[in-house]
């Protein structure tokens, strides 16, 4: 065992005793201890995938460790999120062996040039790009660019997003590509309050949509130029929503089709199931063991995860940024059972420090929301978001602001309700699952909130 | 009685949130009865400047802002002849730079502003990021003004300043001066949804927009208590024991 295995090692041994499992801080004790645990964890793992974008990546992530779990056992992984380069090397010291099938990592945009400088990567999955963390990065355009940077020198083949022009334009990169995308549904919308960018990216002219589906995501072309989405090789169609799950058919370019189902809401999961499943196919599974294992995945970590309390269903939702927030208030929407909503707007460095973009989101179509009980407010910022729903204009709903988040998850839990929707920024995810498991297993629920004190201080 | 507000290229400038200011305008209007028009103003969709009351112009990226320079010089005259109108112009990070003289980027590359006012703005490498809280200098009460910047861009001016910095960087992060006040014009960095958590300044402009229209000196009260609970929110978290 190298030193700076054994090192990390003992962080996490600390952190475990202190009822921590810390995601990112062994990784990090690694890391300074020896810069280069990437490039080890790079040779031990015989094929590399790196998972990148701003929304989707932990979901796109879950969804092909599950998937590529039907043919491969020893599979190395930074499941729980932690995307930064300490986080992937938390993964290896979790789970050390001499050689893995698979290493499948997600990466976050600012890190990924610090990840592929150790880990080549035979694959890189871009989901799309949105204003996130613009405290961190700036500005959108130099978002990807970062990326695309980083990309340049590889060689690896690209899967990319045909439908998010700020993706699709890598193809000039000259790798090997691989574009998915989703047609036309009735879920996709003519016009989009949320467009973050909507200059053509070779000539900055304006582009023109046919649809939106998703933020910037649909169909699009330069009236100045000839960019336009590229020709599908993976190709989503046809989505319908019943039963709780989304149904829809898949195909490739070799003309087969495939119909899926996937129970978890929003329409940007039908882009996450797409990309997995271009990878997948492309990594050499076949289409109807790959439709299966779509079938019966199950969320993990607060991404849609779906709780059973009382006579109550709880689904914790992550949002973090305003495409996603406006997505997850549209998909609440769909739902017609009486229920009441939790937000928890936390301003640590992992949550972004900015709290500006809720304005950005359509905070609106909480009006559009029946049967709603109730709107609780919490979090180191609870204020701002309960004045954003309030100039929403929905504060016709009861409104309960509380900045103490087990106070308010206590409180929501009580709602006399079918189901109870919380949505949290990052940091405050793995509280509110733990408070919640705490709750369903009557343990002491005041650990987590230790734990969530310390990752604030560390920014996990 | 009714207001116009122009929120200028929305499409086009728009980074941080900035329309949450407009939405703030026409909410505090609407719930006294005050009718608000809001237009739009952008390529494809010009209007007759002289029919704004309150001008609003946000932030963009540096390819959003080169696009509005092109377009917007055509309309210096109008702009500049409607702020010695007193108009009320709020110009938030970049529409506050495009109104100087020019814009010197970290190469050293000069690019002009609109230049109806005269100030330049050299940009540094580091971002200046993070909440801010300043002291306003309009005579408001309460004096704080809470905000967010991020901006790579310095400014320099011998204009009246909108406040002094208690928390945060401003201007340029020297001296200790923030946003910039010129009769009824504003010019700050405090980006975004600068309004809802500054009611006071956000019925300022109301205020200051109408007297110009019409004879009256007050606005009705409205609860605010929401309003400034997330201002002394952020005061509370970070002003570090400052003020």
């Amino acid at each position: 065992m190298t030193p700076s295995i054994l090192f990390g090692k003992i962080t996490k041994f600390a952190l475990n005793i202190v009822g921590m499992t810390g995601t990112a801080l062994p990784g990090k004790v690694a890391m300074i201890i020896n810069p280069d645990l990437l490039l080890i964890l790079n040779s031990r793992c015989k094929r590399k995938v790196i998972i990148t974008g701003t929304n989707g990546k932990t979901t796109t992530n879950n969804l092909i460790n599950h998937i590529l779990n039907s043919e491969y056992e020893d599979i190395l992984s930074n499941l729980m999120g932690a995307n930064m380069p300490q986080g992937v090397a938390s993964a290896f010291l979790n789970n050390t062996k001499k050689v893995y099938d698979w290493g499948i990592f997600e990466v976050d945009e600012g890190s990924f040039p610090d990840v592929v400088k150790y880990i080549e990567p035979d694959y890189v999955v871009i989901t799309n790009f949105f204003r996130d963390q613009l405290d961190r990065f700036g500005e959108i355009e130099n978002t990807s660019n970062i990326v695309y940077e980083a990309i340049k020198p590889l060689n690896t083949t690209l899967i990319l997003n045909a439908d998010d022009p700020m993706v699709s334009n890598f193809k000039d990169l000259g790798k090997k590509n691989v574009y998915y995308g989703v047609e036309q549904t009735k879920f996709s919308s003519k016009t989009q309050r949320v467009v973050e960018s909507r200059f053509c990216p070779i000539c900055s002219n304006n582009l023109e949509y046919e649809y939106f589906n998703y933020g910037q995501l649909g169909r699009y072309k330069c009236n100045s130029c000839d960019f336009k989405n590229p020709n599908y090789n993976y190709r989503v169609s046809e989505i319908e929503y019943h039963d709780d799950s989304y149904h829809f058919k898949v195909d490739n370019s070799k003309g087969q089709t495939n119909d899926v189902i996937f129970r978890y809401d929003g329409i940007y999961n039908a882009y996450n199931c797409c990309a997995a499943i271009a990878f997948s196919i492309e990594a050499g599974l076949d289409m109807e063991q790959v439709v299966e294992r779509i079938d019966n995945f199950d969320y993990k970590l607060g991404r849609m995860e779906n709780f059973e309390f009382q006579d109550k269903i709880v689904k914790i939702v992550l949002v973090k940024n305003p495409i996603g927030l406006s997505e997850v208030i549209k998909s609440i929407s769909n739902d017609k059972r009486k229920k009441s909503l939790l937000f928890i707007l936390n301003d640590n460095p992992a949550d972004g420090t900015d709290v500006s973009w809720i304005w950005d989101a359509n905070v609106e179509a909480i009006n559009d929301i029946d049967n709603l009980t109730s709107i609780h407010c919490s979090g180191i910022r609870a204020n701002d978001i309960a004045l954003r729903i309030k100039y929403s204009e929905s504060s016709k709903n009861n409104m309960e602001i509380n900045d103490n988040m087990e106070e308010s998850i206590e409180n929501v839990l009580r709602e006399d309700v079918e189901i109870i929707y919380i949505l949290p920024t990052y940091t405050a995810v793995f509280l509110t699952r733990d408070y919640i498991m705490g709750h369903l297993n009557h343990t002491n629920a005041r650990i987590p909130r230790i734990k969530e004190l310390i990752k604030s201080k560390i920014g996990t | 009685m009714e207001l116009n507000i122009f929120h200028m290229y929305p499409d086009l400038l728009n980074l941080y949130g900035d329309i949450g200011n407009v939405t703030c305008l026409k909410k505090r209007c609407e719930w006294r009865g005050i009718k608000i028009n809001i237009v739009d103003f952008s390529l494809g969709n010009e209007a007759d400047i002289n029919c704004a009351d309150i001008l609003f112009m946000g932030g963009g990226s540096d390819r959003g802002q080169n696009i509005v320079y092109s377009h917007f010089l055509k309309y210096k005259n109008d702009v500049s002849n409607a702020i010695e109108d007193s108009s009320v112009f709020l110009a938030i990070c970049g529409g506050y730079q495009l109104l100087g003289e020019s814009y010197i980027d970290a190469n050293g590359m000069k690019i002009p502003g609109l230049g109806v006012f005269d100030y330049t703005t050299e940009s540094e490498e580091k971002r200046l990021i993070g909440n801010i809280i300043i002291k306003n200098k309009l005579g408001l009460n309460p004096k704080t003004i809470v905000g967010f910047e991020n901006h790579g861009g310095r400014t320099y001016h011998d204009y009246n300043a909108l406040g002094s910095v208690v928390v945060g960087n401003g201007n340029n992060g020297k001296d200790e001066l923030e946003g910039m006040i010129y009769k009824n014009c504003l010019g700050t960095y405090l980006h975004g949804p600068l309004l809802p958590k500054n009611p006071h300044l956000a019925d300022h402009i109301i205020l200051t927009a109408l007297k110009r229209k019409y004879d009256i000196k007050s606005l009705d009260v409205i609860n605010d208590d929401l309003e400034y609970a997330a201002h002394e929110k952020v005061f509370e978290l970070y002003t570090n024991g400052k003020v």
